[in-house]
C-alpha cells in the first residue's frame, strides 16, 4: 500500500507536468522596472493595495515603464522579504510596499540592496521587536496626516448642514484615532463659523476591522437615533455602516480611497492621496531627485490627502469652499491634534460639539 | 409438459474465475424445480442471469421456447419472472395492499384506484389460501406474513415463473409447512416455481427435480422423488457427509455460567419493553445448551447483557461462580468466557484488519503479544499460523489477508478459532453456523462437540431447528423475552419445539433451568 | 517553472519548501490520524489557532525560561491544541454529539476566543498593526544550523519536528498495541467494544491527540520566527483547511502526509516564483489549485479502480475458495 502510494504521487505529479507544460513556455520577461509587493490582499482591496497600484500604474502607461505586481505566499515578514527579493530578480528599481506590515521587511532589506528605491507606505522601516528604527538613504516612508482628511471631511459634513454626525472606527489604532480627531475638529470649527451649538456627535471604535453583524446594528440604530452621517473609519466597518445606510436611506463618509464607487449613500470620503504620492516618489526616482532617508509625512501642505470633489454628493458645500479651507490647512493657519495630544475623543477642546463617546 | 425455462449452456466468466461453467437449468411448466449448491457454487449468479442483472459470456436464455435478452430486472418481470428474496423488499409503514400495487398503482385522472387493485389481491389470496389481511401494515404482522405478502407482489403482477431465495431461513416449522404447501399450490395452478435451498429435508417435501451446482460447474438433474439425502448431499458437496452430529451423550459438571432473574429493557419506538424477562438459567461444565426461538423474541438482547455488550436493567450473571454482572466486557473476555458473536461483520470482526490481527482481537494487549507497549508481530503471526492450520482457515494470503476478503464461512472459522483457543470456561455461539454450507456447518458442529468434551460450558443460540435437535444436550425454549420451555431434545420432536417456539405452548417445570 | 520553480533558488527554494509544508504537515497529520480512528477533525483550524496563541503568549511572557523557552513553548501549542479538541472528544463519546458539528464551533470559539485574549492583553497586542507582538528571541525556535544549509530560507528545527511528529504517529498506529485499538475502534467500533476496547475512551483520547497535532502545527508556525503574527481578524486558520486537503492526497496514512505536504509546500513556492513571468498572481493560485485538485481526483481515480479490481479477484477467490 505504501509503495503503492508513492508510485500514485510521483504518477500525479507527472501528470500534472504535462498540465502545466504549456505554461513553462512563457518566456521570462526582461524585467518589470516598477514593482509593487502586495500584502496579502489583492490589488483591488479598495485600499492600500489598490490605490498604491493605481499609482504605479499611472505612472508605467504614462512614461511607458514595465511594471507588475508580487503576492506574497504568506503574511508574514519572512515571506515578504522573499517576495521583495523576487520583485528585485524579476528586474525592479524601484519597490513599492503598500501598508506598515511591510515595516521589517524593508528595514532587513534596505542594506542589502542599497541601489533599489523602496516606497514604503504608511510606516517607517524598524526592525521586529520595535527596537531599532533606521531609514536608509534608498527608502522613502510616507506617513499621512489622517488628522487632515477627517478635518476635511467633517468640515464639509457640517458646511453641508449635517448637525448630526457620528464616527465609527475600526480598532482604536494611532491612524484611525487621528482621523477621528480631526473629524471631530473640523465638525468644530465649521460648527464655530455656522454659529452651531448643538451639533451632536456619536463615536465609537468597533475593535476590529471586519464587518460585523454588531457594527451594522450599531449603524443602523444610529440612524434610527437621528444621525444623519457617519463617517464609517476602519477597513470594512466601512461596509456595515454603508449597508445600514443603504437600509435607512443616510449617508456614509468613505475613509482613505474614494469609496463613492462602494455604495450610493457615500457622499464623500476623507482620502489618503496614494496613488497621487506613490507617482510621485516614482516621477522622483527617475528624474533623481528622489528623497530618502527621512520619513515624508504628507499632508495638505504636500497635496497628500483631501476629499474627491467631482464624485463627492454635497448640496451646499462647494468646491470654493473645499479649496477656501484646504488653503488654510496648507498655511498653517487651521491646525489639528492628533492622537498625542488627547486621551479620548471626549477629551478634545470642542465647545459647539457634543461628543457623545461609546464604548 | 414443455419446458418454461431453459438456460442452456451458460458461462459466465469474471476475472481469475468462472462462477457459471456451462451450467444448464431447464423448469418445466408447473414443477417446483430446486436449485442446489453451496455456497459460491453459482446459484445466485445463475439467477443475476435470469433477472438480467448479468449477462452471460456464453449460452442461450429461452422462456416459453422463445430465444430471449434479459437486460435487466424490468425486462424479466415482463417476462413473468418474479423473485421473493431473502430479504424482504417491503415498505414498512405501508399497508400490505399499499405494498402490493407499489410501483404497479392503478391510475385514474391522477388518483390512485384502490379498489380494483383490492378486489385482485383479496381474489389471489383466496385462490392461493394465503389468507393476507390487505389493510394491516406490514409493520404489525409476523415475518411469514410479510413472505406471503412478497409472493402476491408477484402473483399480482402476473409472474408465473417464481423465484424463492432461501424462503424458510426466517420461518418457524409451522410457517415453513405452511409455506411448503402454498408453494404446491402454485405449483398446481400452474406456476413455475425454481426454490433455492440448501436444506435437504425441505427439497424432499416439495421438490419435483433437482438442479445441482458445484463450484460453477452443472453436476446433474435429478428425479427429487427417486433420491435420497445423502445422495443429494454427496453431489452438493463431491464427498459423502455426515448429516447428523456424532455425539456422545453429556457429562454435565458443575455450574460454569449462571443467570439470574436477568431483565433487559430497550427503547423501542418510543416505549420501553422490556425485551428480556427474568431469565434464570445455568450452563455447566461439559454440556450444550441451546437457547431455541423465533428470531427477535429477546435472545439477542440475553446473549448482549451476558456479554456486555449492553447493560441489564436487573438480575445477576455468574461466571465460575463469581459475580460478573457489573464487569466490563474486557474483564469477562479475560476471565474464561468466549463469544462468537451473532454478527460476525458487526461484531465478530475487524474486516479490514488482517486474518492474524483479528485471530488476536482480544488478547493483542497481553503477553506475548505486546511487548512494551508494541505489538509482536512475529508472535501474532506465529499464533495466525497456527489456528490457520488447526482450524484449516482458507484465505488467499494467509495470515495477512484482510479479513474482508475472506469468505463467510472462513471468517466465521476464524472466528471460532479465536474463540476457542482462548480457553474459555464457557463458550458462547451465537447462530454460529448461519448462512454457511453443509460443509463448513459439519465442521463448526464437530468442534463445539468437542469443545463440550473438553468439559467447557456451551450456551448456543440457534434458530436452525434442526441444529437445536442434533447439537444441543438441552433446550431452553424462549418466546417473547422469557424462557417458557425446558425440554430435552431426546424427548421431543420438532414440532412440539415448534409449538414452544410459537408460544402456543408452554413448559411448566422450570425450576431447574 | 511552477514544478522546477522551487528548485531554481537553489537550497533556499528547498529550505522554504520545508517551512511551508510544515504547519500543513501537522494539521494534515491531525486530520488523517482522527481519520484512521475513525473520527473527522474538522476542528484543525482552531486547535491550531489555539495552539499558535499557546506558544505566542508563552513565547512573548515567559522569556525568563531562558533556554527551554522554546521548548515549553512548543508544549504549550501541544497542549493548548489537545484540550481544545477534549470537548469534541468527550461530547463524541459520551453524548453521541457528532464531531463534525462541535469541531466547527470549536474552530469559532477559538478563533474568537485567541482574538479577544491577543486583543485583550497589552503585553501582546501589537495596537499600531492589529496583531500580536513577535516572541521573544528565546522563544523562537533553534535553526540547528538549517539556516546555513539552506541559506535564505525560513527553515527551522521545526521542520525536524514535525518530521519526527509523522514518524511517531506512524509507529503510534501501526506499530502499538494502543494504535491497535485507535484503529480499531475506527474501523469498526462495534467489533472494538465486543472484543473489549473501551471505546469511549479511545475516541476522547484520539481526538485529543489529533488536537495537539493541530496545536503543534500552530506553534512551530508561529515560532518559526518568520515573522508570523496572530491577526485579530475574523478569518479561520487557513492551515486547518488545508490539512484536510493533506490528509486526502495522503490518503490518511503518516508518511503520505509526510509526501503530500512536501507536494502542496512544493507547488506553492514553483507558484510563488512563477510571479517572475508574464502570469498574474491570481492565475498561478487557480494552477496551484488545478494541480492539487487534479493530484487528488487522479489519486481517487486510482483509488477507486484498484479497490473494484481487489474487489473483484476477492469476490472471484472467495468464490473458488468454497468451493474447492
Amino acid at each position: 500500500m505504501k509503495k503503492g502510494l508513492s508510485i500514485l504521487l510521483t504518477a500525479s505529479i507527472i501528470g500534472s507536468l504535462s498540465l502545466v507544460g504549456c505554461g513553462s513556455s512563457a518566456s521570462k520577461a526582461s524585467g518589470y522596472e516598477l514593482a509593487l509587493v502586495t500584502d496579502i490582499g489583492t490589488i483591488d482591496d479598495k485600499s492600500f493595495n489598490q490605490g498604491a497600484w493605481e499609482g504605479v500604474e499611472k505612472y508605467g502607461k504614462e512614461k511607458g515603464k514595465t511594471y507588475k505586481y508580487y503576492q506574497p505566499t504568506a503574511k508574514t515578514t519572512a515571506a515578504y522579504v522573499d517576495t521583495i527579493n523576487l520583485a528585485i530578480e524579476g528586474g525592479a528599481k524601484v519597490v513599492v510596499c503598500p501598508g506598515y506590515l511591510f515595516e521589517p521587511a524593508v528595514f532587513e532589506l534596505q542594506e542589502k540592496y542599497p541601489d533599489i528605491h523602496f516606497i514604503l507606505l504608511d510606516g517607517e522601516p524598524h526592525n521586529e521587536d520595535y527596537s531599532e528604527y533606521r531609514t536608509d538613504a534608498n527608502v522613502c516612508p510616507i506617513l499621512y496626516q489622517e488628522d487632515q482628511a477627517g478635518f476635511l471631511a467633517g468640515y464639509a459634513a457640517v458646511k453641508d448642514g449635517y448637525t448630526k454626525l457620528g464616527f465609527m472606527g475600526g480598532m482604536a489604532v494611532p491612524a484611525v484615532i487621528r482621523y477621528g480627531y480631526g473629524f471631530v475638529q473640523g465638525a468644530e470649527t465649521a460648527a464655530a463659523e455656522m454659529n452651531i451649538s448643538d451639533l451632536e456627535m456619536k463615536y465609537h471604535y468597533t475593535g476590529g476591522f471586519d464587518a460585523t453583524p454588531e457594527a451594522q446594528s450599531m449603524a443602523a440604530s444610529w440612524y434610527q437615533s437621528g444621525t444623519e452621517v457617519i463617517f464609517g473609519c476602519g477597513g470594512a466597518v466601512g461596509n456595515s455602516v454603508m449597508s445600514a445606510a443603504e437600509g435607512a436611506n443616510a449617508k456614509v463618509i468613505g475613509v482613505d480611497v474614494d469609496q463613492s464607487p462602494e455604495s450610493e449613500t457615500v457622499i464623500t470620503s476623507a482620502m489618503k492621496q496614494l496613488s497621487v504620492s506613490v507617482y510621485d516618489v516614482i516621477t522622483k526616482h527617475y528624474d533623481g531627485s528622489f528623497q530618502g532617508g527621512t520619513t515624508t509625512v504628507m499632508g495638505a501642505t504636500t497635496n497628500g490627502v483631501g476629499l474627491p470633489m467631482e464624485t463627492s454628493k454635497f448640496n451646499a458645500f462647494t468646491q470654493a469652499d473645499y479649496d477656501a479651507v484646504f488653503a488654510k490647512l496648507v498655511s498653517g493657519e487651521i491646525t489639528t491634534l492628533t492622537d498625542k495630544d488627547a486621551e479620548s475623543a471626549a477629551a478634545l477642546p470642542v465647545t459647539h460639539v457634543t461628543v457623545d463617546v461609546i464604548e | 409438459m414443455g419446458h418454461i425455462i431453459e438456460m442452456l449452456d451458460i458461462t459466465k466468466r469474471f476475472p481469475g474465475i468462472i462462477a457459471n461453467d456451462h451450467v444448464n437449468l431447464q423448469v418445466k411448466t408447473g414443477e417446483i424445480h430446486t436449485l442446489l449448491g453451496e455456497n459460491g457454487a453459482g446459484k445466485s449468479t445463475l439467477m443475476s442471469i435470469l433477472f438480467g442483472l448479468y449477462q452471460p459470456d456464453e449460452g442461450l436464455i429461452k422462456i416459453k421456447g422463445q430465444e430471449v435478452q434479459i437486460n435487466g430486472p424490468l425486462d424479466a418481470n415482463r417476462l413473468g419472472i418474479g423473485m421473493v428474496h431473502q430479504h424482504f423488499k417491503l415498505v414498512h409503514n405501508f399497508t400490505v395492499l399499499q405494498n402490493i400495487i407499489l410501483g404497479m398503482e392503478t391510475v385514474k385522472g391522477g388518483f390512485l384506484e384502490m379498489e380494483a387493485a383490492r378486489e385482485k389481491v383479496m381474489a389471489l389470496s383466496q385462490r392461493y389460501g394465503l389468507k393476507v389481511d390487505p389493510d394491516a401494515l406490514i409493520s404489525e404482522i409476523t415475518v411469514g406474513m410479510q413472505q406471503r405478502v412478497e409472493i402476491l407482489k408477484m402473483l399480482y403482477r402476473d409472474n408465473d415463473i417464481l423465484i424463492f431465495d432461501e424462503p424458510t431461513a426466517v420461518l418457524t416449522p409451522q410457517e415453513i409447512d405452511e409455506l411448503m404447501s402454498i408453494m404446491k399450490a402454485l405449483a398446481k395452478e400452474g406456476k413455475s416455481i425454481i426454490f433455492i435451498t440448501h436444506k435437504l429435508d425441505e427439497i424432499k417435501a416439495v421438490a419435483d427435480r433437482c438442479t445441482v451446482l458445484r463450484r460453477g460447474k452443472f453436476i446433474g438433474v435429478v428425479d427429487v422423488a427417486s433420491t435420497s439425502k445423502e445422495m443429494l448431499s454427496e453431489m452438493m458437496v463431491g464427498h459423502k457427509v455426515n448429516l447428523t452430529v456424532q455425539k456422545e451423550p453429556s457429562q454435565p459438571k458443575e455450574d460454569l455460567l449462571k443467570v439470574e432473574h436477568l431483565c433487559v429493557t430497550s427503547k423501542r419506538e418510543g416505549h420501553i419493553k422490556n425485551t428480556v424477562n427474568d431469565v434464570s438459567f445455568s450452563v455447566r461444565g461439559g454440556e450444550i445448551v441451546c437457547i431455541a426461538g423465533i428470531d427477535g423474541n429477546g435472545q439477542t438482547e440475553l446473549i448482549q447483557a451476558i456479554t456486555g455488550l449492553t447493560k441489564p436493567k436487573s438480575g445477576n450473571i455468574f461466571l465460575k461462580g463469581q459475580d460478573v454482572t457489573k464487569q466490563s466486557i474486557r474483564y469477562k473476555n479475560t476471565h474464561g468466557l468466549s463469544h462468537i458473536p451473532e454478527d460476525r461483520h458487526l461484531h465478530g470482526l475487524v474486516l479490514d484488519y488482517t486474518l492474524g490481527e483479528n485471530l488476536v482481537l482480544q488478547e493483542y494487549f497481553m503477553p506475548p503479544y505486546q511487548k512494551k507497549g508494541f505489538l509482536n508481530q512475529k508472535a501474532i503471526l506465529e499464533h495466525a499460523n497456527a489456528l490457520i492450520q488447526k482450524f484449516d482457515i482458507r484465505s488467499g494470503q494467509g495470515a495477512v489477508t484482510t479479513a474482508r476478503s475472506m469468505s463467510g464461512g472462513n471468517q466465521q472459522k476464524a472466528i471460532i478459532a479465536r474463540e476457542i483457543s482462548k480457553n474459555p470456561d464457557v463458550l458462547i455461539a451465537v447462530q454460529p453456523t448461519r448462512g454457511l454450507d453443509v460443509g463448513a456447518i459439519s465442521f463448526i458442529h464437530e468442534q463445539l462437540v468437542k469443545e463440550r468434551d473438553n468439559g467447557r460450558g456451551i450456551l448456543l443460540v440457534s434458530l436452525e431447528l434442526e441444529e437445536v435437535m442434533n447439537l444441543s444436550d438441552r433446550i431452553l425454549v424462549m418466546y417473547e423475552g422469557e424462557i417458557v420451555a425446558q425440554l430435552n431434545p431426546k424427548e421431543t420432536s420438532i414440532n412440539e419445539l415448534g409449538l414452544y417456539m410459537a408460544g402456543s405452548k408452554r413448559g411448566n417445570d422450570l425450576s431447574n433451568a | 517553472m511552477i514544478l522546477t520553480g522551487a528548485l531554481t533558488h537553489g537550497a533556499k527554494g528547498i529550505g522554504q519548501i520545508f517551512y511551508y509544508a510544515t504547519p500543513i504537515m501537522m494539521t494534515g497529520l491531525s486530520v488523517g490520524f482522527a481519520f484512521k480512528t475513525g473520527l473527522f477533525n474538522i476542528g484543525a483550524s482552531g486547535q491550531f489557532i489555539v495552539g499558535a496563541f499557546a506558544s505566542v503568549y508563552i513565547g512573548i511572557t515567559m522569556s525568563a525560561l531562558g533556554q527551554v523557552h522554546w521548548l515549553v513553548a512548543v508544549l504549550g501549542s501541544l497542549i493548548a491544541g489537545g484540550l481544545w479538541a477534549l470537548l469534541p472528544g468527550i461530547l463524541k463519546a459520551y453524548a453521541n454529539v457528532n464531531e463534525v458539528i462541535s469541531c466547527i464551533m470549536m474552530n469559532y470559539i477559538g478563533m474568537y476566543a485567541v482574538n479577544s485574549l491577543v486583543k485583550e492583553n497589552p503585553i501582546l497586542f501589537d495596537q499600531a498593526k492589529n496583531q500580536s507582538y513577535s516572541v521573544a528571541q528565546s522563544a523562537v525556535l533553534p535553526k540547528l544550523g538549517l539556516d546555513q544549509l539552506f541559506a535564505g530560507s525560513s527553515i527551522n528545527s521545526g521542520f525536524l519536528i514535525a518530521i519526527l511528529a509523522v514518524i511517531i504517529i506512524h509507529i503510534l498506529l501501526n506499530k502499538t498495541v494502543f494504535g491497535f485499538e485507535l484503529k480499531a475502534v475506527g474501523l469498526n467500533h462495534e467489533a472494538s467494544k465486543y472484543a473489549g476496547v473501551n471505546e469511549k475512551r479511545n475516541i476522547v483520547l484520539s481526538m485529543v491527540i489529533a488536537g495537539a497535532l493541530a496545536g503543534l502545527g500552530g506553534g512551530l508556525l508561529y515560532l518559526a520566527g518568520s515573522g508570523k503574527h496572530i491577526e485579530v481578524l475574523e478569518v479561520l486558520a487557513d492551515e486547518g483547511f488545508t490539512g484536510m486537503s493533506v490528509a486526502l492526497l495522503g490518503l490518511s496514512n503518516p508518511i503520505g502526509i509526510l509526501v503530500a505536504a512536501l507536494f502542496i509546500a512544493y507547488i506553492t513556492e514553483g507558484g510563488f516564483y512563477l510571479q517572475l513571468f508574464d502570469f498574474a498572481p491570481e492565475i498561478i493560485d487557480i494552477i496551484i489549485a488545478v494541480i492539487i485538485y487534479f493530484s487528488a481526483l487522479s489519486l481517487l481515480f486510482q483509488h477507486l479502480i484498484t479497490r473494484i479490481t481487489t474487489r473483484k479477484i476477492i469476490k472471484d477467490n472467495s468464490k473458488e475458495e468454497i468451493t474447492s
